[in-house]
């Protein structure tokens, strides 16, 4: 075929001619002063280059991604602003919530009034307001949506000590929640209580629970970094009884090494 | 992407929705591997997350992506043979546990000697036919991925499509001796 048409032909083969180009390739084609024949078989093999078709990704592909960008998110998180976390808690308000909350300030703030500034009653107020964000927390995290249940596990990581309501509150998300990203940063959270034993205990009973190959490696670097020896026979039951993917198999078998 | 740039790092999630399945297929046809396909995806958006301050946002997006989706199989080809793993044609990266090729019905064996001829083109020939044939970029957005001139990525495309012919015309001939 003569070389200076194949740029020509090239365009027409990607359909980036116009109508007087594609006229003009045709005139050329009935000319013969381009070889209808291989023009032709070109055409055609261009054509069947669809039946070369591309496999689904498997849905690690999408878990990786979002547990990558979960933690690029949190590395990339200032340290502690405090006028961001109001804006968060608010952004989560919705009315019945902003409501409740406003009513509480406002008994508390009677309260404070009818008993002045002593240290116990300051105490109490600080545990009314720790009882107030423990319940927007449980409540967020019952919610649909996977951005506020995300950031309700995010608020609870503020929390200064591990509370009971909020670490059973945790455990069952880390158990039963949809999202592979509210799982993993809940495991990051419950880490942080690592001293409190039902966040041992649950941790390690939290193995057993789950699919997802992002959360099971999540839950074994947490084992190592927590010193949890007792998470080997679970882990162990992992490998004999699923057929997991052969890097997490090779994974859970270096943690029980670790362990 | 300029949000990425800003910090709003939720909205690469947007992009991976709405990309991943092109960056795949462009991997897929490039190494015919998926467990590759799947790790270049995955380098892909690590790369625009660390060089997100980069982007400029003058071009397509896509021309800055599928940039960095070259590099990053380019990268991934040296390290294979720093490792000395042969990228060669094998059976099991075609398909694996597939039947015979005379057990094929006619369309599966068209497939069959498409890919592997897909497979056998040199890899800036085989990138433009990727990129124009499946992913639908302009030859001049094509330009700009492999630094070329478009009059040179239009005459690629061109040789491409001619060795592609004979290499299926090769094919063929082989299987019908088997």
């Amino acid at each position: 075929m003569n070389k200076k048409y194949e740029e020509l032909i090239a365009e027409y083969l990607n359909g980036e001619l116009d109508e007087q180009e594609t006229a003009r390739v045709e005139a050329l084609i009935a000319g013969g002063e381009i070889d209808m024949i291989d023009f032709k078989a070109m055409e055609q093999l261009h054509n069947e280059l669809e039946i070369v078709s591309t496999p689904e990704p498997s849905s690690e592909m999408s878990d990786r991604f979002y547990a990558m960008l979960e933690e690029e998110k949190a590395s990339a998180k200032p340290t502690f602003n405090i006028s961001e976390k109001l804006n968060e808690l608010f952004a989560a308000l919705t009315m019945p919530r902003l409501a409740y909350a406003f009513v509480l300030l406002i008994v508390g703030g009677f309260i404070g009034a009818q008993v002045g500034s002593n240290d116990s009653q300051i105490n109490e107020l600080t545990d009314q307001m720790q009882d107030m964000r423990e319940m927007m927390i449980v409540s967020m995290l019952e919610g649909a949506s996977t951005t506020d249940r995300l950031r309700a596990v995010n608020i609870s990581a503020e929390l200064p000590i591990a509370d009971e309501k909020a670490v059973r509150a945790l455990l069952f998300t880390l158990n039963n929640d949809e999202s592979v990203n509210v799982r993993v940063q809940t495991i990051e959270t419950l880490k942080k209580w690592g001293e409190d034993e039902t966040v041992r205990e649950g941790l390690v009973s939290a193995i057993g629970a789950q699919n997802s190959d992002v959360v099971i490696i999540a839950l074994a670097d947490a084992m190592v970094e927590m010193g949890l020896q007792n998470s080997k026979s679970e882990f162990e039951n992992l490998i004999q009884e699923r057929n997991l993917n052969i890097n997490v198999k090779e994974k859970l078998e270096s943690t029980i090494a670790s362990l | 992407m300029m949000k990425v740039k800003d910090g709003d790092l939720d909205k690469l999630g947007l992009l991976f929705e709405r990309y991943n399945r092109p960056l795949y297929s462009f991997f897929y046809k490039k190494t015919f591997q998926t467990d590759v396909s799947e790790d270049l995806v995955q380098s892909v958006f690590e790369r625009m997350l660390k060089y997100r301050s980069t982007y400029s946002g003058s071009g397509a997006f896509t021309t800055w992506m599928f940039s960095i989706a070259r590099n990053a199989h380019i990268d991934h080809y040296r390290q294979n043979k720093k490792h000395n793993e042969k990228e060669e044609l094998d059976e099991d990266r075609m398909g694996g546990a597939s039947p015979e090729f005379g057990e094929m019905d006619e369309r599966t064996k068209r497939k069959k000697i498409l890919e592997q001829a897909l497979d056998q083109l040199d890899e800036d020939k085989k990138e433009v036919v990727i990129l124009s044939r499946y992913e639908g970029l302009k030859y001049a957005e094509i330009a700009e991925i492999q630094g070329v001139t478009e009059s040179a990525v239009k005459v690629r495309f061109f040789r491409a499509m001619k060795d592609l012919k004979n290499i299926v015309h090769t094919l063929s001939e082989e299987y019908s001796d088997e």
